[in-house]
């Protein structure tokens, strides 16, 4: 019996080729996508997981609101970890992490310049899993001045000889030389940070300092087992009172209720370490966080996608079905039940199932590494990472033939075979009402993300032309001059002096990409006690105008004016939050320094406000103080200047000014469009699903277009014999099938809009959802659907009415 | 009216050539009623669809109205025929998704009738056809006879000169079959030139002359009246 279903199916789909390869493949594309998704999110799903104890992980954040200022940081106070494990039994362990920045390392006569480098507490590799290779994870921190590292790095600094015991040394001599006490493989890719090298904290003074007013330190908790980390989280309103109180009153003069009573706030927080990866939203964190809302939205498209391929399959079996309801008739008159004939039906679309899931498997293999590549992801189909997936994948065999295959067996199997064999089943005509529904739905999901890949790409049009109030063009950043020391002056005379320069600055504050960044609290005039945050950027008299900055009021900095050096020039928004939105030039702003004396500044001018952060924020104080710092060179080139030859000419001066690392350097406009690769990420990804939904809806229509010609052979060869023209029955075919687009496109545009209005909530300057957006999508998925459905019109259009009526 | 000369049409599949005229001739006259009879698969069904432009010949010749239009191409067939002839087919040929009235109008809106001269011209035919009743049902709420009915306006609306009628009774009981046999001979008795294929002698009988067919070539032709 079972020998006879699997012959009947084989025969069939190869006696139907055409729709066989539309069912397979669309099933196969949509498997495959929904796979490839699947893997993204649990990748993102998965961070911080490898961690044995990640469900009992928190880490420690602060938050406060200052005079209307918000913070919310990642970091907190040197003495966190110890005070909370020694105030609450509940926290079994605690360790910080210290980010170091970028030290320039020293073995021999090699030497890096490491981006990866942070001092870690001595119980460090107890609270996180990652095993030592080599070394004792319980004591090998413990001393200071010594380090753990990647196997990568060993290999970099000692090649194939043994790491341990070696010495490695900073280029800089503040601090001292460590010893190799343990070698790690590597940290997971799903991790929040990504540290090659770990000092210990012990070497790091520091961490030992006992105050309570600046934060650097990531911190983090174990909890005992099965403990609530909110009933934690509600006790530490005290720690503020009882160790943040006593050394605010002390430094700045006021109490901690009188610093209440002005509406200030200040709280530690905890964020469980699963969450730290797609629930975070701080300024500075230790890598790049995902985004939940992504991972939610990928998830949808990823069912949606699966969903669209199982109505197509359901959608074409049940239109092929109606040709074999001959076959049905004889088989009941030859003593089938209608149990047996729901069996082989079901049994074919599970045999067709199975045979796409090959084909996605396939297709995984070809697109992964193209996916990878343009999601800059790392994701690999690898059945033993992923033991669940084999019987993931035969239950999806199982659920998806069931569900492609009921309504056609249900539906064929009901047939009465007198019926059948005189032919007077209206075959199909009944289910149009249920098909027609399957097909808005698909082409809804299509206008919907043709809409979101449009809006996305538009807002990306917007950032890259959105006036910035500075000039990104043709802007050349020589990163990390100051490590020329004392012959940085001449190398930036010598950039200033080729032809294709124009202007030269020195300043570690750049608008775009990786920069300095300082907090200043600053009061406007003398004796205010009110505190404004603003940032700050040390700059030198050429900023302005090297960045294209327009003054509005004033004057810029000079160096002709021996009392520079306390004088600032502020933006719009700092001269409006000071109450200075006219006549600004003049005033005066103080603050406390860290000694407790005032300093007093004189505004001289104020500029344009300019875009020196995302436009996800908006333009906040701005405070530029004369201050010259070497951290960058920022140049402006000449418009037609030579680029490739100033960039060698560059490099050679570089090394010959005495420096043994290659200058790094970067062009300002592409430090900008970086800074929203996420955006661009996100309208790629988009965009690809996007293509392949309607890539698999279309299949779709153009299988039931089919379809519909085939039932209505009759018909259109009446209407042919009565006069109509080939135009008349393609227009007549088509218009049908274009309502249905039309009625898609009516639910989906505002569900599209209302999405990516929120979406553009994430930006404080975002471009309008216009209505040619709509429009565009309209046409784009009209044209296609045009195309799909002509082709099988015209085909029915042309045939001779005389065959089609002969069928007597 | 039509000059048949050495007709040919030969089907060919994979493996098996068939003849199905085979160098036939006939010729009929503006306003006669001709039937055409034989046994099955003798060729008659292939000439009525040459006849009525539906199909194309391999060879010979076929001049309609004075004009040769055997080599005529697909677009010049449909237009001489939505204009000259009309059809009534044995299953009805209806389409089950219009009703009566728009049955019947189909072949006016094919000839670019304006809305307002439809209405009269159905509405005429429908009357005369004693449907008017009947003019919002679907086909399947219609007996036999009176679909036959329906199709037969809906073949005479736009008032051809030449009516095809293949089988017309075949799928009639003899009281309504005789009626629609009536109908035709009305039509015919107001000018209009019909052909008729039919195995039925009694049907037969309603016409001027009959033409029996065999294996594609006319074998006899009686002339009744």
């Amino acid at each position: 019996m079972i020998r006879n279903y699997f012959k009947i199916a084989f025969r069939n789909l190869w006696r139907n080729k055409g729709f066989s390869v539309i069912n397979i493949l669309g099933l196969a594309i949509g498997i495959a996508t929904c796979l490839i998704i699947m893997l993204f999110v649990n990748n993102e799903l998965s961070y911080d997981r490898f961690n044995k104890k990640a469900d009992r992980m928190v880490r420690v954040y602060f938050q406060g609101d200052v005079q209307g200022e918000k913070m919310k940081e990642s970091t907190v106070m040197p003495p966190v970890a110890q005070t909370m494990k020694a105030d609450f039994p509940e926290v079994e362990e605690a360790t910080r992490i210290r980010d170091y920045g970028t030290p320039k390392l020293v073995y021999g006569n090699k030497s890096f310049k490491e981006d990866a480098f942070a001092f870690v507490d001595s119980n460090f590799f107890q609270v996180f899993t990652l095993p030592l290779l080599q070394g004792d994870a319980r004591t090998a921190l413990i001393e200071p001045n010594t380090v753990v590292i990647t196997k990568a790095v060993a290999h970099k600094y000692f090649g194939n000889g043994d790491a341990m015991g070696k010495i490695i040394s900073f280029k800089d001599g503040k601090n001292s030389p460590c010893k190799v006490t343990g070698v790690i493989e590597k940290v997971p890719v799903n991790s929040h940070f990504h540290f090659e090298l770990f000092a210990s904290m012990a070497s790091y003074p520091e961490s030992k300092e006992p105050t309570w007013m600046y934060s650097n330190f990531y911190t983090y908790l174990v909890l005992q087992k099965g403990f609530d980390y909110k009933k934690l989280e509600a006790k530490l309103p005290n720690l503020v009172e009882k160790y943040i109180g006593p050394q605010m009153f002390k430094t700045m003069g006021i109490t901690m209720a009188e610093f209440k009573e002005k509406g200030n706030v200040l709280s530690f927080h905890l964020q469980p370490l699963t969450d730290i990866h797609l629930h975070s939203d701080f300024a500075s964190d230790l890598s790049q966080p995902g985004d939940i809302r992504y991972a939610y939205i990928f998830s949808a498209i990823a069912l949606f996608m699966l969903l669209i391929a199982c109505i197509n399959f359901m959608n074409l079996s049940t239109a092929a079905a109606s040709k074999r309801a001959r076959e049905v008739g004889i088989r009941k008159v030859l003593g089938s039940g209608k149990r047996e004939l729901i069996q082989q039906f079901l049994l074919e679309t599970i045999v067709i199932t199975a045979i796409a899931l090959v084909l996605a498997l396939v297709l995984i293999y070809l697109a992964l590494p193209v996916f990878n590549n343009l999601a800059t992801q790392n994701l690999t189909l690898n059945f033993t990472d992923h033991p669940l997936l084999i019987p993931v994948l035969l239950l999806l065999v199982v659920v998806v033939g069931f569900l492609a295959g009921s309504y056609p067996a249900f539906y064929l199997s009901s047939f009465k075979p007198v019926e059948v064999l005189k032919s007077k089943i209206k075959s199909g005509r009944k289910s149009i009402g249920l098909r027609s529904g399957l097909v808005v739905f698909q082409f809804f999901i299509s206008i919907l993300l043709i809409v979101c890949t449009l809006v996305v790409y538009n807002q990306l049009f917007y950032i890259q032309h959105k006036k910035l109030g500075y000039d990104k063009d043709k802007v050349l950043i020589l990163q990390d001059t100051w490590m020329l020391g004392k012959n940085v002056e001449a190398f930036r005379q010598s950039v200033k002096n080729d032809p294709r320069v124009v202007s030269v600055s020195g300043s570690g504050y750049v608008p775009a990409g990786k920069s300095n960044s300082n907090n200043f609290f600053v009061s406007p005039g003398e004796n205010s006690t009110q505190m404004i945050k603003t940032l700050r950027y040390d700059v030198d008299e050429n900023y302005i105008s090297t960045l294209g900055i327009q003054l509005l009021e004033g004057r810029n900095f000079s160096r002709q004016f021996g009392t520079d050096s306390s004088s600032v020039i502020l933006n719009e928004a700092a001269a409006t939050a000071f109450g200075w939105k006219q006549g600004a030039v003049g005033k005066t702003i103080s603050r406390l320094n860290n000694e407790g004396r005032k300093e007093v500044y004189s505004v001289v001018g104020v500029i344009r406000d300019f875009h020196f952060r995302s436009l996800h924020e908006r333009i906040s104080p701005l405070v530029m103080a004369f201050s010259p710092d070497q951290g960058n060179l920022i140049v402006k080139l000449r418009s037609n200047a030579d680029i490739p030859g100033l960039t060698t000419l560059l490099k050679k001066r570089w090394t010959e000014a005495g420096s043994e690392e290659p200058l790094s350097y970067s062009f300002l406009d592409e430090r900008y469009n970086n800074t929203y690769q996420a955006e661009q990420k996100m309208g790629l990804i988009l965009g690809i699903f996007a293509g392949l939904t309607i890539f698999v809806a279309c299949l779709g229509l153009f299988g039931l277009a089919k379809f519909t010609a085939a039932q209505r052979t009759k018909e259109i060869g009446i209407r042919k014999v009565l006069g109509a023209s080939v135009a008349q029955v393609t227009g007549m075919l088509s218009k049908e099938f274009l309502v249905l687009v039309l009625i898609s496109c009516i639910l989906a545009f505002p569900v599209a809009w209302w999405a990516m209005n929120k979406w553009l909530q994430d930006f404080a300057y975002r471009a309008a959802i216009s209505w040619w957006i709509f429009a565009l999508a309209g046409i784009v998925i009209v044209l296609i659907a045009v195309f799909t459905v002509s082709f099988q019109a015209i085909k029915a259009a042309m045939a001779n009415p005389v065959k089609s009526l002969r069928t007597e | 009216m039509i000059k048949i000369k050495d007709l040919e049409k030969i089907y060919r599949t994979e493996e098996v050539e068939t003849i199905a005229l085979n160098k036939l001739s006939m010729e009929v006259k503006e306003g006669e009623f001709v039937a055409v009879m034989g046994p099955s698969g003798c060729g008659k069904s292939t000439l009525l669809n040459i006849l009525g432009l539906l199909d194309d010949s391999d060879n010979g010749s076929f001049i309609f109205n004075g004009v040769e239009v055997g080599k005529f191409n697909e677009r010049k067939r449909a237009e001489m025929r939505k204009h000259n002839i009309g059809f009534v087919f044995q299953s009805f040929n209806l389409i089950d998704e219009l009703t009566v009235y728009e049955n019947v109008e189909l072949p006016l809106i094919y000839t670019g009738v304006k809305t307002a001269d439809r209405k009269a011209k159905v509405e005429a035919v429908l009357d005369k056809m004693k449907i008017m009743h009947r003019r919002n049902h679907y086909p399947q709420q219609l007996s036999g006879g009176q679909q036959q009915r329906v199709a037969v306006a809906r073949a005479v609306v736009n008032n051809p000169k030449l009516i095809l009628a293949d089988e017309p009774t075949g799928n009639l009981d003899s009281s309504n079959g005789n009626e629609v046999m009536e109908l035709l001979t009305d039509l015919n008795e107001q000018g209009t030139t019909i052909i008729m294929v039919t195995h039925s002698e009694h049907d037969a009988r309603f016409s001027h002359r009959i033409i029996r067919m065999l294996d594609g070539q006319t074998v006899t032709e009686n002339i009744l009246v």
